[in-house]
């Protein structure tokens, strides 16, 4: 506890220093909470790699989601209740039917950080889809996690298998859901084309 | 820029008129002129500076210490500029001036210029020419990799060496003000990208358009700091539907990226992209009248690009962040990675 309080004590003059800066000067993502997700389709399920990424002035409110006990860091209890809330806010469907979401890998940056403005939370979650047809798929997820401050980025990442080609990517204006089409073929394409934007 | 424009700009980064000749008179060099440009600074060094400047090849973490925000928000390490001596900042630009093309070491000097305004505009200390910092990894060698790195605020030169071959991915550039008056002059740090991606979008027509501007906002870097090994699905319209003249205009607003490095690997990195100019891809989010503020991407093979005004606190026309990568050799890995 009082390792936690110094450490906050020694980011307190950066913090304010901070703060006191005029945002047009300071233009840096101060007062919005970034959540950029890259989409990796796989055939046998799909990974979402999670990067959250609080600005200064909405660190505080992000943090008291948290730390729930205020001590200035984060458990791994704590970390798996964050999570399971940004799962919550998360749907993510295949041809319609939803998937069920799993936490593989997560990595939290101390709130000390995270009040600077530059620490990341990063973040996976998997979900095991039924056996793939052959033939054209539909992607949908939709994130509603915090969604007064924040901005998102949704891209589905380059295949890494030969049998997925991703054909169109749609997103609604904030990126806050998308939808990402891809065609799956059982056999290995003679022309590995790349994907395509109608 | 103008001679003088750009003698302003080293004088004031501490740097005398030396390091401009050298930048006119012998314009980059091979890699034993930038090993030889580096041994020098390092013998302007005590004991414990060169202890803070070089890092083991092998180290990760320094090779990935980089990022757009200023030094007071992200830490780098390796030797201030701030804390040097005028002839050892003079050396550190020299080592500059070495690896990069003389457009190249302008760009940088009026990036870091820019920061310089920033912080006269706000009297903020965390920002200004000071908070730069110069870091190598590996001893310099004109057989064996090592690595430069240069950066601080909206800057990060992340420049490998093996042998003659050298990579500048990934590197990050930007500016804030991306406008500003030096010598009663007009000065644009990423002037020409901006002026040379309205000009490629100007020269498409209405069915090319529709698939080059996409129909969501982009808020951001998507393959910015912190996303080494990413990639993504590329998106908006694929070279093999743009003309023959379209394409040397990609190829050229690419060159504003490629060509920060010496001529002569510049060159054979626009040659990689010329020959996959059919698969590189060129993608655009915003408005699309000269001068605002949009986003653009180029993606190809060897390549992403992206170019990404930041909206927050002004006018988003005079803050931009861009990205350099090359998915298949960020770090120059392809040369020493087994």
């Amino acid at each position: 506890m009082v390792e936690a309080v110094t450490r906050a004590l020694c980011r307190l003059p950066l913090l304010l220093a901070l703060l006191a800066l005029p945002s047009a000067v300071f233009a840096h993502r101060d007062d919005q909470y970034l959540q950029a997700t890259l989409v990796a389709i796989e055939p046998s399920g799909v990974r979402l790699q999670i990067n959250l990424t609080p600005g200064v002035a909405v660190a505080e409110q992000v943090i008291a989601k948290i730390d729930r006990n205020r001590n200035g860091a984060i458990s791994k209890n704590e970390a798996v209740a964050y999570a399971e809330l940004l799962k919550r806010d998360l749907t993510l469907r295949m041809d319609g039917r939803i998937l069920e979401l799993k936490l593989t890998a997560s990595e939290f940056v101390p709130p000390a950080e995270l009040r600077t403005g530059s620490g990341t939370i990063q973040m996976e979650f998997s979900a095991i889809s039924s056996p793939l047809g052959a033939g054209p798929h539909k992607l949908t997820l939709e994130n509603r996690h915090l969604s007064v401050m924040s901005v998102y980025l949704i891209n589905a990442a380059q295949p890494r298998f030969a049998t997925i080609q991703i054909t169109r990517q749609k997103r609604n204006q904030n990126q806050s859901a998308g939808e990402i089409e891809f065609t799956f073929q059982l056999l290995r394409p003679k022309i590995a084309e790349s994907g395509a934007r109608s | 820029m103008n001679k003088k424009i750009a003698m302003v700009l080293i004088v004031l980064f501490g740097a005398g008129l030396n390091s401009f000749a050298q930048t006119n008179f012998a314009p980059g060099a091979p890699t034993a002129g930038i090993v030889a440009a580096t041994k020098k600074f390092l013998a302007t060094l005590d004991d414990a500076q060169r202890g803070k400047v070089v890092f083991d090849f092998k180290d990760e973490a320094q090779r990935k210490r980089w990022s757009n925000l200023p030094t007071a928000i992200f830490k780098r390490q390796g030797l201030r500029m701030g804390d040097l001596t005028k002839p050892q900042r003079e050396a550190v630009l020299a080592v500059l001036a070495a690896a990069l093309s003389p457009q190249g070491y302008e760009k940088i000097l009026q990036i870091v210029e820019a920061d310089e305004v920033l912080k006269q505009s706000g009297g903020q200390t965390i920002f200004g020419r000071d908070e730069y910092y110069v870091s190598f990894l590996g001893v310099p060698s004109i057989t064996e990799p090592w690595m430069i790195q240069f950066g601080g605020h909206h800057l990060g030169l992340n420049i490998t060496l093996a042998g003659e071959q050298r990579s500048l991915a990934p590197s990050h550039t930007g500016a804030q003000p991306a406008i500003y008056e030096l010598e009663g002059k007009t000065v644009r740090p990423l002037g020409r990208e901006t002026d040379k991606a309205f000009a490629l979008l100007s020269s498409l027509n209405e069915a090319q358009r529709k698939q080059a501007i996409l129909d969501f906002q982009m808020r951001d870097l998507v393959l910015g700091p912190g996303r080494d090994g990413q990639t993504i699905q590329p998106e908006g319209i694929k070279g093999s539907a743009l003309t023959e003249k379209q394409r040397e205009m990609l190829l050229d607003l690419a060159g504003e990226w490629t060509g920060i490095l010496h001529e002569a690997v510049a060159k054979a990195k626009l040659d990689e992209m010329r020959k996959n100019i059919a698969e590189t891809w060129f993608a655009w989010s915003g408005p699309t009248e000269k001068g605002s503020a949009a986003y653009f991407r180029i993606q190809g093979p060897t390549v992403i690009i992206e170019y990404a005004p930041q909206r927050l606190g002004g006018d988003a026309t005079k803050h931009i962040h861009t990205i350099y990568r090359d998915p298949t050799n960020d770090y120059g890995v392809k040369w020493w990675k087994r």
